[in-house]
């Protein structure tokens, strides 16, 4: 059982590792996705090069970006920086699941932030995509 | 749209355009709606001392893929890359215009990698995102 505390910079600890749930990806996800990010590319709903349709390459990064809320309470953040690398497409009918480590915690001009490393890996242990992002926390 | 060849584009092409219309629904679906939310909850937002719900920085970056995927095509897909710095916030309402003008071109194995400096743009001109993305042609 988890037990969930609310985000704040003295409570977080670099090197702090997190496990998102395991996440089937679906034809109504991509299809959602496509609508939310006005995408609608064929590749995603019919057919691409990799045989069948896949997802867009973005489509999982929302669970990598709320690794933390798996173990605490965020009212707010903004993202300040994003690194991917797509090194395998992801496809519906994929289960797949984002594992994450805070590298580092720092104060710049008075705000503090969070940095994480993470991978997105199918079920087979396959990474479709590696990351890091910088977030900023809100102070109360 | 019209294409640009990712194989010949040299250093200084600039990619077709693309124009984003920021709406409610469309950051609601992205992010999916809560209370405390400065995405999805308006009074929230205003708390927490922005205008209106913001876009989720990370919509910026699915724009920024579809702009490289048109390009770079399955070599997006498979062996892109991206980064990118988020500067200001991009509210409901917004129209960005995502950007894309090739670096360079580097050899990578047997491929190329092909190097884009990217960035959004809202209604007034104002750069919120910028960085750069990359693609292998094989």
């Amino acid at each position: 059982m988890e037990q969930f505390k609310t985000l704040s910079y003295d409570v977080l600890q670099v090197g702090e590792t997190f496990v998102s749930d395991t996440k089937l990806v679906t034809p109504e996800d991509v299809e959602a996705y496509a609508f939310a990010v006005d995408d609608h590319h064929p590749w995603f709903l019919e057919d691409s090069p990799f045989g069948g349709p896949i997802a867009h390459p973005t489509i999982l990064a929302n669970q990598a970006l709320h690794l933390r809320h798996s173990r605490y309470i965020v009212r707010a953040g903004l993202h300040a920086k994003m690194e991917f690398e797509f090194l395998e497409p992801i496809r519906p009918g994929m289960r797949a699941r984002s594992r994450g480590t805070v590298v580092d915690k720092y104060e710049r001009r008075g705000k503090p932030y969070m940095v994480t490393e993470y991978v997105t890996e199918a079920e087979d242990g396959t990474v479709l995509v590696r990351g890091r992002f910088t977030q900023m926390l809100f102070r109360d | 749209m019209s294409t640009i060849a990712a194989d010949t584009a040299a250093p200084g092409v600039a990619l077709p355009p693309l124009v984003k219309e920021i709406s409610q629904r469309k950051i609601d679906v992205y992010s999916g709606v809560k209370p405390y939310s400065i995405h999805t909850d308006e009074a929230w937002a205003r708390k927490k001392g922005f205008r209106a719900p913001l876009a989720q920085a990370m919509m910026s970056t699915a724009y920024v893929s579809e702009l490289m995927t048109r390009f770079v095509g399955s070599g997006f897909v498979k062996g892109g890359a991206m980064s990118m710095v988020f500067i200001k916030p991009v509210y409901v309402g917004d129209r960005l215009t995502v950007h894309g003008v090739v670096k360079e071109r580097q050899a990578e194995g047997s491929a190329t990698r092909v190097i884009v400096d990217v960035w959004c743009e809202n209604q007034d001109g104002e750069k919120t995102a910028v960085g750069t993305a990359s693609g292998l042609i094989r």
